[in-house]
């Protein structure tokens, strides 16, 4: 193997921006990091490139441990996203440069300048400066400067992505030739998937600084383990189902779950299916393999040249959802899309049949639960029920003040999670400020919920709990629980301020679907005002967007001197186990701070779903 | 569009011959030149060999109108006295400002040696901080006065206002150029000139009465005796009172364009020479103190008198004007109590207000 | 003037920008040398006049005499060193506040570009107050025999003081331009810090750096208000030349201090005109 990584971690402000990446590439691949802008990918170039100090891990090439070597010495050719070729040098001083500092001979240096300028066909132009070069000329004279010096490991961050698309395809091809020809080891870094599929031996897709599945391109097409790797790479859709007998069942139809794919009896499971596994068809399918989902209304075409994308609807089909692409907000059915030949005609309506599939593994969920290890273990049970009811993993997180209290802590969580009825949980201690490292934790690890316990108005104790807005900053939804957590049966989605938190329903509903709740969504207007007409189409938007999701639900408005009076009036009145809260956008003046008003007034859980939750 | 076109319009802006023709290394070549010119320029005096080892040097700081008479006069006739009775070539080095000025330079820390201030109680101020042993320049010949010189009146050419004395200032619609009191001691020497011809006259209401009527009609204070002037030659204002030094080589050089009135009664300003003892090396001691006694020597008094100074000693003041009733500040009681009693008592604390 | 050729219909002549610069923008133009005039021409063409008024011979007897050449070469010397040492120092304050990130960066950044604003003479109050023989730092040195001020290296200190933004203002730019992978560039092709700084940085900051020092050099040839303060004002040790011009214009010499005020003038002229050659094609080549 000629580049290793090993666990590689970076942190940048509290944020895991790499985290944990292990990676092998082989002596003259071509490997692509794809991921979306922010995913972490560019970083992992500058670490092991050398440009990047990493927090924890190793980079090893060829055998050598390059992690504690600096840039100049790791040897590796890197080409930047804008060129950065030197303006004052000649496109032949340029390519040279790494020759000149390792005090190769003009003659020499001259030789395989001109040799290089040929091969990325650019023979003649050594004298031209970079400000007389297009933008692909300049990448090109990158490229041949990365690879003068003769480097074994060639890193290319974004090469392409300051170029016009024409060019790109052109570049693409000329680096993929040198590449061969040099047989250099090599790591590009894109998020154009396009890019990626030609130009990768290999791919590895890269999401909050994680690898989270390496393969081919066809391999990751086809056989995608995870939704994320699913839905970045090419396109289709994502439905749900549930478990059943060992099977996997899709509303109408039924299909067999993979063997080595774990599954909860009774869980939900989920399926993607690619556009050219979908047809059009007039009748039910006699051939083995293709299985019918039901009746579609096409309700949009786009010619594509030799092709033509068609995007039909399913009307609500029990025990069947859609997860994505998401169905847009206050819409209901399933949207499938399917490519036909462009000459098939298209009916206006058509049964929906499927000729492939891949069931996806089940996500790992995780949920923290913050304990502070005195008071009643109240916050700790819910937790245990919540991750229960999630199928999600739980982590408890106790903090120290100092070091000397680590082991004293660990045994007292540890036990307390026992009593609570999750012996089972990771528990995990971090020293210092309170609320800072539960931010911190949040921030490093990807949450689902969070669980705290909620201080009442009367507790004075402040110390011995973590600040709500600790907590919430990281934009994971936190369920503040107070008093034994009885069964959800019924939740209370608080629109009151403002436009309903379209957050807040998706996560509400997504919780509902999982618990088996209803919800009722509730505005609350002050008294005398009436809503305006659209607070109520909004409302009537979400109930169908939580139909769609199989959720029983309905909305009220009431009137009340304060949107917190409303919400804790209505909570009583409707007997609701749950008080679904969108984070407030300003926590500035307590006084208009709805949230925190809500959590001193109740005595009912309540969850807070940040921005995007 | 492929790359290559976009080359080319790129490059239709350069001018070929010059990047071709002529080297990258050379384009810079005429700034080079003037640059290494200028630098051999500044050098020149400072090159090795080109001066022999340097001479030793008297740091002298002046008020503003000394200027010529030393820089041009008195000290070529010290070199030339030095050279002839030790050999050796001294330079002198001097700076000249406002006595008042020159007395805070002297007071931060400037390296003067010697200081001729035109009032002595600028020399007072020195030794008030302490930089000088109090009263020490009395020790010196004549109280340490080196020379003196009249306040008189300057006037437009054939004097259109009908100026004859320091009363006929105070008409209404002249317009006076007068330096600042408070960093002039020319200032000072005036109003102590326009208030003590007055009373002479009529006793000290007169003194206040024409001192007004001056400052009524100042329009324009410069920071020394010589900015005044340059003010007034600039074409500002109808009438200047200064030094009669310092319009007399003009006159004779034919370059003032300016009358001189005479008043019947006005002050002999008397310049005081200080020695700063602990900026003089022990070295140099003798050779201050050489050239110290040298300007109360005749050949120096002479130069003054060249330059319009008038002599120390009366007797060799003939060819000067004759003034009617000179008056010397000791007729008030010596600076101290003229600066209490006259400058502050009355022009600052009665005329200023007024005119404000 | 072009501005009465009546436009040929059919003309073939060169392009359409051409036929506009000669054109169009007359009474723009018109209006600016206008304003110029009185403001700025006419006072910059009576210094000429004056120096000239009584003769070739006569201005060259003005700048003959040795306090003048003193203080033209001295005034040069500072202009020279001042221009060395700042070019130095102005690059590597730029280096600093451009590349790295710090606590108070941008506070730094106001304050070196201060003494633009603060009056220099100001700037000489306080450089005597801190360094003068009753100066704080003064007190302290002068026993040792350090006491720049009142000598030549009190001018420099001055000087220094004075044009320190220039050099900051001019390469500071150019290096916020330069983009961090420009380095990270030459560090992963093998060259170290000051490698990567002499041959990559350092060229591309060369039109930067020499209008800087010419800046600079401009400025301390004409700087007075601080000058004086410090210098000490002494003929033939200190006096610059424009300390110089000033005393000979008290001294009512307005035809020797217009003698030398032409010399500055013209080495002023040539100095902007080397300065706009230079700029002119750094950005045509860039």
């Amino acid at each position: 193997m000629s580049i290793v990584l090993e666990n590689l971690t970076k942190v940048f402000a509290g944020r895991r921006v790499v985290d944990r990446f292990s990676l092998e590439v082989g002596d003259g691949e071509l490997f692509v990091l794809l991921g979306s802008s922010g995913s972490g990918k560019s970083t992992v170039l500058r670490i092991i490139a050398g440009l990047t100090p990493e927090n924890e891990g190793s980079v090893t090439l060829f055998g050598r441990d390059v992690t504690n070597l600096p840039a100049q010495e790791r040897g590796v050719g890197f080409v930047f996203q804008n060129y950065s070729i030197f303006r004052h040098m000649t496109v032949a001083q340029n390519i040279e440069f790494g020759l000149r500092l390792r005090r190769v001979p003009r003659a020499e240096r001259s030789k395989r300048s001109a040799e290089l300028l040929e091969r990325i066909g650019l023979g003649g132009l050594g004298g031209r400066y970079a400000s007389q070069l297009s933008g692909g000329q300049q990448q090109r004279v990158a490229l041949a400067r990365a690879l003068a010096y003769e480097p074994r490991v060639l890193l290319l961050d974004e090469p392409f992505g300051a170029l016009d698309a024409k060019i790109r395809v052109q570049l693409r091809r000329a680096l993929r030739d040198i590449q061969r020809a040099l047989h250099v080891t090599t790591i590009l870094v894109t998020h154009d998937q396009e890019e990626a599929f030609e130009l990768g031996d290999r791919i590895g897709v890269v999401e909050h600084g994680r690898l989270l599945e390496v393969g081919t391109p066809e391999s990751l097409y086809a056989r995608p383990q995870s939704f994320f790797v699913a839905t970045f790479i090419g396109t289709g859709a994502v439905l749900v189902g549930r478990c059943e007998d060992g099977n996997a069942r899709f509303g109408p139809i039924t299909l067999p779950i993979p063997a080595e794919l774990p599954h909860e009896e009774g869980g939900p499971i989920r399926m993607l299916v690619r556009p050219e596994q979908v047809r059009l068809m007039e009748a039910p399918p006699l051939e083995d393999g293709t299985v019918a989902l039901g009746k579609a209304k096409v309700v949009e075409q786009t010619f594509a040249g030799g092709t033509r994308r068609v995007r039909a609807r399913l009307p609500e089909i029990p025990g069947l959802r859609q997860i994505f692409p998401a169905v847009p907000y206050g819409e209901e059915g399933i949207l499938i899309d399917a490519i036909l030949p462009a000459d098939q005609p298209v009916p206006p309506e058509a049964l929906i049949c499927l000729t492939g599939w891949r069931i996806l593994a089940q996500p790992q969920r995780r949920v923290l639960a913050i304990d502070t290890g005195g008071g009643s273990t109240d916050a700790l049970a819910g937790a245990a029920v919540v991750a229960r009811t999630l199928g999600a993993s739980l982590r408890i997180l106790g903090i120290a003040r100092d070091g000397a209290q680590v082991e004293r802590l660990r045994t007292l969580v540890t036990e307390r999670a026992a009593a609570a009825g999750a012996p089972d949980a990771e528990v995990r201690i971090r020293t210092g400020d309170r609320d800072e490292q539960a931010a911190t934790e949040l921030a490093e690890t990807y949450y689902h919920l969070c669980v705290a316990a909620a201080r009442a108005a009367r507790d004075r104790r402040r110390g011995a709990f973590v600040s709500p807005a600790a907590m919430e900053r990281s934009g994971t939804p936190v369920l503040f629980v107070r008093g034994p957590l009885r069964p959800i049966q019924n939740l209370l989605l608080c629109t009151a301020i403002g436009e309903p938190g379209r957050a807040a329903i998706r996560f509400g509903g997504w919780l509902a679907t999982r618990l088996g709740a209803r919800v009722r969504l509730l505005h609350v207007h002050r008294e005398g005002q009436p809503p305006p007409a659209w607070v109520l189409s909004h409302l009537d938007l979400g109930v169908r967007t939580l139909h769609g999701q199989s959720v029983a639900a309905d909305y009220r408005v009431r009137p009340a001197a304060t949107p917190a009076e409303g919400i804790l009036a209505e909570a009583r009145q409707g007997e609701h186990d749950l008080i679904v809260i969108g984070k407030n956008a300003a926590r500035a003046r307590s006084r208009d701070d709805v949230t925190a008003q809500v959590l001193q007034g109740s005595d009912r859980p309540v969850l807070v779903v940040g921005g995007n939750g | 569009m492929g790359e290559g076109s976009r080359i080319r319009t790129r490059r239709e802006g350069d001018s070929p011959a010059r990047d071709t023709s002529f080297p990258r290394w050379a384009r810079g070549f005429p700034f080079l030149v003037v640059v290494a010119t200028l630098f051999l320029y500044a050098v020149w005096p400072w090159l090795p060999g080109s001066k022999a080892a340097p001479a030793r040097t008297i740091v002298l700081y002046g008020f503003s109108i000394l200027g010529e008479a030393l820089n041009e006069g008195v000290f070529p006739a010290f070199q030339r006295r030095w050279k002839a009775e030790t050999g050796e070539h001294v330079e002198l080095v001097s700076s000249y400002g406002g006595s008042g000025t020159v007395t805070n330079q002297i007071l931060l820390g400037v390296p003067a040696e010697l200081a001729l201030l035109s009032l002595e109680l600028d020399a007072m101020k020195l030794a008030d901080a302490g930089i000088v042993p109090a009263a020490s320049w009395r020790s010196l010949p004549k109280n340490g006065i080196v020379n003196r010189t009249p306040f008189v009146i300057l006037v437009r050419p054939g004097n259109p206002r009908g100026i004859r004395d320091f009363e006929d200032l105070g008409a209404s619609g002249i317009r006076i150029v007068h330096p600042d009191p408070l960093t002039s001691g020319g200032a000072n020497w005036a109003i102590v000139a326009e208030w003590g011809a007055g009373f002479r006259s009529g006793g000290a209401d007169a003194g206040r009465r024409i001192l007004s009527g001056v400052w009524r009609n100042v329009v324009a204070q410069a920071a020394s005796a010589r900015a005044a002037r340059t003010q007034f030659e600039n074409g500002f204002g109808d009438a200047l009172i200064t030094y009669e030094q310092d319009v007399l080589r003009d006159r004779e050089s034919g370059r003032l364009l300016a009358d001189i009135v005479y008043p019947r009664r006005t002050i002999l300003s008397e310049h005081t020479l200080v020695e700063i003892g602990r900026n003089i090396p022990a070295a140099d001691r003798k050779l201050v103190e050489a050239f110290a006694n040298f300007l109360w020597t005749d050949e120096a008094q002479d130069e003054f008198a060249r330059y319009g100074f008038r002599s120390v000693r009366e007797e060799r003041n003939g060819a000067f004007t004759r003034i009617e009733d000179p008056f010397l500040i000791s007729d008030f009681g010596g600076w101290k109590r003229a600066k209490k009693e006259i400058v502050d008592a009355v022009w600052k604390k009665e005329i200023m207000k007024e005119s404000r | 003037m072009s501005a009465a050729q009546p436009e040929i219909p059919y003309s073939t002549s060169p392009s359409p920008t051409r036929r506009r610069r000669t054109r169009l923008p007359f009474a723009p133009v018109g209006f600016l040398l206008l304003i110029l005039l009185p403001l700025l021409l006419m006072p910059l063409g009576a210094v000429f006049v004056f120096a000239f008024k009584g003769g070739v011979a006569a201005f060259w007897k003005a700048i003959r005499t040795p306090e003048a050449q003193f203080a033209l070469r001295f005034s040069l010397l500072i202009a020279f060193v001042t221009a060395a040492i700042n070019a130095v120092l102005g690059t590597f304050a730029a280096y600093v506040l451009s590349k790295h990130r710090f606590r108070g960066e941008r506070t730094l950044g106001i304050v070196v570009n201060l003494p633009v604003a603060i009056p220099t003479v100001v700037v000489g109050t306080s450089l005597l107050l801190l360094w003068g023989p009753i100066g704080v730092l003064g007190k302290l040195l002068g026993p040792i025999g350090l006491q720049p001020m009142f000598r030549p290296a009190g001018v420099l200190l001055a000087h220094l003081f004075v044009t320190f933004p220039y050099m900051l203002g001019t390469v500071k730019p150019l290096l916020d331009e330069i983009e961090g992978t420009y380095e990270e560039a030459a560090y992963t092709m093998g060259a170290g810090r000051w490698t990567t700084f002499r041959l990559v940085l350092l060229p591309a900051l060369r039109g930067g750096l020499v209008t800087g020092a010419l800046l600079t050099f401009a400025h301390s040839l004409g700087e007075f208000g601080a000058t004086v303060m410090v210098s000490g004002n002494l003929r033939l040790r200190t006096q610059t030349a424009p300390l110089y011009i000033f005393a000979r214009f008290e001294a009512g010499d307005i035809a020797q201090a217009n003698a030398i005020a032409a010399v500055l003038a013209a080495l002023s002229f040539l100095i902007f005109f080397f300065l706009f050659r230079y700029t002119g094609r750094t950005k045509r080549a860039g």
